[in-house]
């Protein structure tokens, strides 16, 4: 999870990624920032994270990306 | 049958009542005769591609529906075995759908550009030229078709059964001349859902509409003629006229395309449905990026989640974005691969405009403003840190605004023109040549409108950014109206109306019936 926060914040420095529930919803990630996001994640967690994962469900929050992360390890 | 029709308003009035007065469960039957008899009045023959598109998408989705059902009754060992054989059937069947549509999408739009291109650059090649008449709404129906097939595909929903509901999704039409480009999941279910007539969204969709109205007829209508005009004149005025029309065609552009999906989402709201929004006022859009996700929302939703996701995520963007990150490191390699994907992007954006070289100059400008912004960001927070600027500064964000402003105003030259030669010319002739006395010579009063009329064009314009001022500050016109007292709520019906009647249709040499967008 320490991981996750800190290729979240240098992706998006100035987020309170801890304790936002929103970041799709309220706008604070947008598209290039997820596509990003998951090129990181892919390689660091070995992760298959596949299109259609990119839903914001699965972004609104670190703990949400956490368990996408989780399901998709190989 | 034009949306600025008398005509059309009879259309209205008469499938309104029929949708309220007959039995609930064939309303949406009245949606589909209403949506047929619209279509069918643009031409009887264009109502074939229509078909072809409406049976292939359904067909593809019925099929992907049934390969998932088959997928998902798999037992683990079976899933192993065949998961790979499924996959492949399904691509498959989005490859047709998407190869049959976007094909006759290709023939009918760009074909002759490129019989001409290809003349050009190999003598003798002698391509025929088709000179097909394009069918009213094709790219936006098709564009929502496809993305229904891919849904189904991902299995974000179940396909839809009955090929008629289906069809009335593809042609609803409010929605099908200019969209909005609807999501199946978002629309589908509203427009065959029971409806009790329902006062507050009548009254709402009356007045969007007669929103949508005031834009078309009382402002963009007038400002486009100026526009021909000095566009029609090409280089012959000075830089400072050539900038007063491009100032003219974006306010026409924008009151012409909101206005029309004003009109759409109004007269959907009339029938009880919530068609989704295409514009959150653009025009205080801190950057192009900003911009393109406040203009034509539903294009850019529609290009972000099935060209741009795909593309970007795709192994060799991935094989890429190692690559770069490897051997050039830093920002530039970190994003370049996000980059590459964001610029193709805003190339098929500007190809999607037609079938010109200026559009893809247009997708060009925009990706090259886009891209390198995004690999100056780091450089531009460095420099408002030296700088001691807050990124909360409200006058960083006015700064910000008018920049915007100024790269849009530059990228209307390319679209307006006739040609992209003909753009440059004039662009070179507003920087080399701009004398702002003409503005105030009376140059302006020959230009096709008269002080009444660009005044009125101005006068428009201010109203609506003042409406979209309020709205961006959170505040909701129609609601917050009700609260006001009885005269207050009559005047907002009244004037416009007034406005609409007197300046819109009593000054019939200022109406066209096209919309702008139409065409793409």
């Amino acid at each position: 999870m320490d991981e996750l926060l800190r290729i979240l914040s240098e992706t998006c420095p100035g987020i309170d990624f801890e304790n936002e529930k929103a970041l799709i919803d309220d706008g604070l990630l947008d598209s290039f920032d997820i596509i990003t996001i998951v090129s990181e994640i892919m390689d660091v967690f070995s992760a298959e994270i596949s299109v259609e994962d990119l839903v914001p469900e699965n972004f609104n929050s670190v703990q949400a990306i956490w368990a996408l992360i989780e399901k998709r390890r190989n | 049958m034009s949306f600025t029709s008398p005509v059309f308003l009879g259309f209205i009035l008469f499938f309104l009542l029929v949708y309220y007065l007959l039995p609930r469960r064939l309303q949406w039957v009245v949606l589909l005769a209403a949506s047929c008899v619209f279509y069918i009045s643009g031409g009887i023959r264009m109502i074939a591609y229509l078909l072809i598109t409406t049976l292939s998408t359904y067909l593809a989705g019925r099929l992907l529906g049934w390969l998932n059902e088959k997928g998902a009754g798999l037992s683990q060992e079976d899933k192993k075995l065949l998961s790979g054989r499924l996959r492949t059937q399904k691509r498959l069947t989005v490859f047709f759908a998407a190869f049959l549509n976007f094909g006759m999408l290709y023939v009918l739009k760009y074909w002759d550009f490129t019989a001409h291109a290809l003349g050009r650059l190999i003598p003798g090649s002698n391509l025929p030229v088709l000179n097909l008449a394009i069918p009213l709404g094709i790219s936006f129906y098709i564009f929502q078709s496809i993305g229904y097939v891919v849904d189904v595909y991902r299995d974000k929903y179940q396909p839809e059964k009955n090929p008629f509901k289906f069809a009335l999704f593809v042609s609803f039409f409010p929605q099908i001349i200019q969209g909005p480009i609807s999501r199946f999941d978002q629309l589908a279910g509203q427009l065959t859902a029971l409806r009790e007539p329902n006062f507050d969204s009548i009254k709402y969709g009356i007045q969007l509409t007669m929103w949508g109205y005031f834009k078309k007829l009382v402002i963009a209508g007038r400002a486009g003629v100026l526009v021909d005009h000095v566009f029609n004149g090409g280089t012959k005025y000075d830089g400072s006229v050539i900038a007063f029309a491009v100032l003219f065609y974006c306010i026409q552009l924008y009151c012409d395309f909101s206005g029309g999906i004003d009109i759409s989402r109004g007269i959907a709201g009339m029938f009880g449905i919530d068609m989704t929004i295409n514009f959150r006022r653009p025009i205080f859009a801190v950057s192009l990026t900003d911009y393109w996700r406040r203009w034509h929302i539903s294009l850019g939703t529609w290009m972000k989640d099935y060209v741009f996701y795909p593309l970007a995520l795709s192994k060799p963007f991935g094989r890429l974005g190692k690559f770069t990150r490897k051997h050039i490191g830093g920002t530039v390699g970190k994003i370049f691969p996000t980059s590459l994907a964001t610029f193709i992007i805003y190339f098929i954006i500007g190809i999607w405009h037609g079938a010109n070289f200026r559009y893809i100059a247009f997708g060009f400008w925009n990706g090259i403003i886009i891209t390198s912004s995004l690999i100056l960001t780091g450089f531009y927070s460095g420099v408002r840190k030296r700088l001691g600027i807050s990124d909360q500064s409200r006058l960083l964000r006015v700064f910000r605004i008018l920049r915007t402003a100024f790269l849009v105003f530059i990228g209307r030259y390319i679209t307006r023109a006739p040609r992209l030669l003909t753009a440059l010319s004039m662009l070179g002739a507003t920087f080399l040549n701009f004398h702002p006395e003409r503005l105030f010579d009376g140059t302006l009063l020959t230009l096709g409108l008269d002080k009444g009329a660009i005044i009125t064009v101005l006068a428009g314009i201010v109203a609506v950014i003042y409406v979209e001022l309020l709205q961006e500050r959170g505040i909701e016109i129609r609601k917050s109206l009700e609260k006001r007292s009885f005269l207050v709520q009559w005047l907002a019906i009244l004037v416009p109306l007034t406005a609409i009647i007197l300046l819109g249709i009593l000054n019939q040499e200022y109406i066209s019936a096209e919309f702008i967008y139409a065409q793409f």
